[in-house]
């Protein structure tokens, strides 16, 4: 298995998991199960929307965006292409400064946690730093 | 020459994690969203808000006045109901220091939560609008959250046993709950709520300090915050005070 594949395949969970957090947002879902935490109040506050869509929404659009391209890069001919690496590069690091603004605004503002959304921002790390390292490894290899 | 058939069995290791993880997220998907149902009461979007109203607890002109906006279903307003309200009442309400007012916030995010406001501010109609409150919040465990979800799709059922116990009269209070006359009200201390930047429950604010909905508040650390707000005041502050909020009691009783 490539770094590729391992990308898509997390991208994969983070669009069930920010789905679930989506349903929960839109009203779809009851409750959710948090366990430990303040999911509830984090979804609550206003910091949950961003430009008018929730958070958990844009969420859905990053993974499923981060799935298409590992997996259109994990096939044919994009298979080597580093635009692919630096298209996720580029996303991932996106999520990463997005996720740390988010978490930053759980501990400090809301401050409540929301286990879910802490899961998610281990989840955009991994994946930042996996497409380092394949864009790394495709520079190396030429 | 050995590389395709590596990178062959690399793809089916690859697209079979992809099923895996694809079967789990749809299965989990799958099992929150067919969930049994609930049957809570449904709100018109159409009825606007009225003007807000806190339910009163003590004195209208106290020297501090102590606003706190609660959702019935939230465990937090549960516990400070529960734990801290009742030495709250003893000592700060009873000796007329303190002017508390309940204003409804119910949380969108709690299913049954607008059923209970509804309920207490029915029993409020026949002057048990604190019973009923004491009753929603000591019987949480009956009709709201635990763990995944409400206890009961039904939380009116519940109600009407509380109804029965505190001595309301049953019939009326089933009228007003098909009425819904009090939606207008509790919209608006909703909005009071959203109007000052509150976010969680419960949240108080005691003469002007807003105190975060973080964590449960005991009595010691009430007690604080109004001992402040006494400092503060100055000596006929309490009148000024109570403008802050109109002072509608609901079938307030003089603490308990």
């Amino acid at each position: 298995m490539t770094r590729r594949n391992i990308i898509a395949v997390l991208s994969l969970a983070g669009v069930f998991l920010a789905t679930y957090l989506s349903l929960f947002k839109l009203g779809i879902v009851g409750s959710l199960a948090c366990g430990t935490g303040q999911c509830e109040l984090v979804q609550a506050s206003k910091w949950a929307t961003f430009a008018g869509a929730p958070v958990a929404l844009w969420g859905v659009g990053f993974y499923l965006a981060m799935f298409g391209a590992s997996v259109a890069g994990s096939f044919g001919p994009l298979m080597e292409s580093r635009a692919v690496s630096i298209a996720l590069v580029v996303m991932s690091g996106w999520g990463v400064l997005f996720s740390g603004w988010l978490t930053y605004i759980e501990l400090v503002k809301i401050e409540a946690i929301c286990r879910w959304c802490v899961a998610s921002a281990i989840l955009v790390l991994a994946l930042f730093a996996l497409s380092v390292g394949e864009l790394r490894e495709r520079r190396r290899a030429g | 020459m050995a590389k395709a058939p590596v990178r062959k069995q690399d793809n089916r290791t690859f697209v079979g994690l992809l099923v895996l993880v694809g079967v789990i997220g749809v299965a989990a998907l799958g099992y929150v969203l067919t969930r049994p149902g609930e049957k809570p009461l449904t709100v018109d979007p159409s009825i606007p808000a009225g003007t807000a109203e806190g339910y009163l607890l003590g004195k209208p002109d106290a020297p501090v006045q102590v606003m706190e906006f609660g959702d019935f279903e939230c465990p937090g307003c549960g516990n400070f109901a529960n734990v801290t309200e009742p030495d709250v009442r003893a000592r700060l309400v009873n000796t007329g220091i303190v002017a508390f007012r309940f204003f409804d916030f119910p949380l969108s995010v709690h299913r049954n939560s607008w059923t209970a406001h509804i309920a207490a501010s029915c029993a409020a109609d026949q002057g048990k609008f604190w019973e009923m409150h004491d009753r929603i919040y000591a019987g949480q465990n009956e009709w709201g959250l635990s763990g995944n979800g409400e206890v009961t799709t039904n939380p009116i059922k519940v109600f009407r046993n509380y109804a029965t116990e505190i001595g309301l009269d049953v019939k009326k209070w089933e009228d007003c709950l098909a009425a819904k006359p009090h939606e207008a009200r509790i919209k608006a201390n909703a909005a009071e709520g959203t109007r000052r930047g509150i976010t969680g429950t419960p949240t108080f604010i005691i003469g002007n300090k807003m105190l975060p909905s973080d964590h449960v508040i005991g009595y010691d650390e009430f007690k604080r915050y109004v001992d402040e707000a006494l400092a503060a005041a100055g000596p006929d502050s309490g009148k000024k005070a109570a403008k802050v909020a109109p002072a509608q009691d609901g079938g307030a009783k003089k603490g308990q």
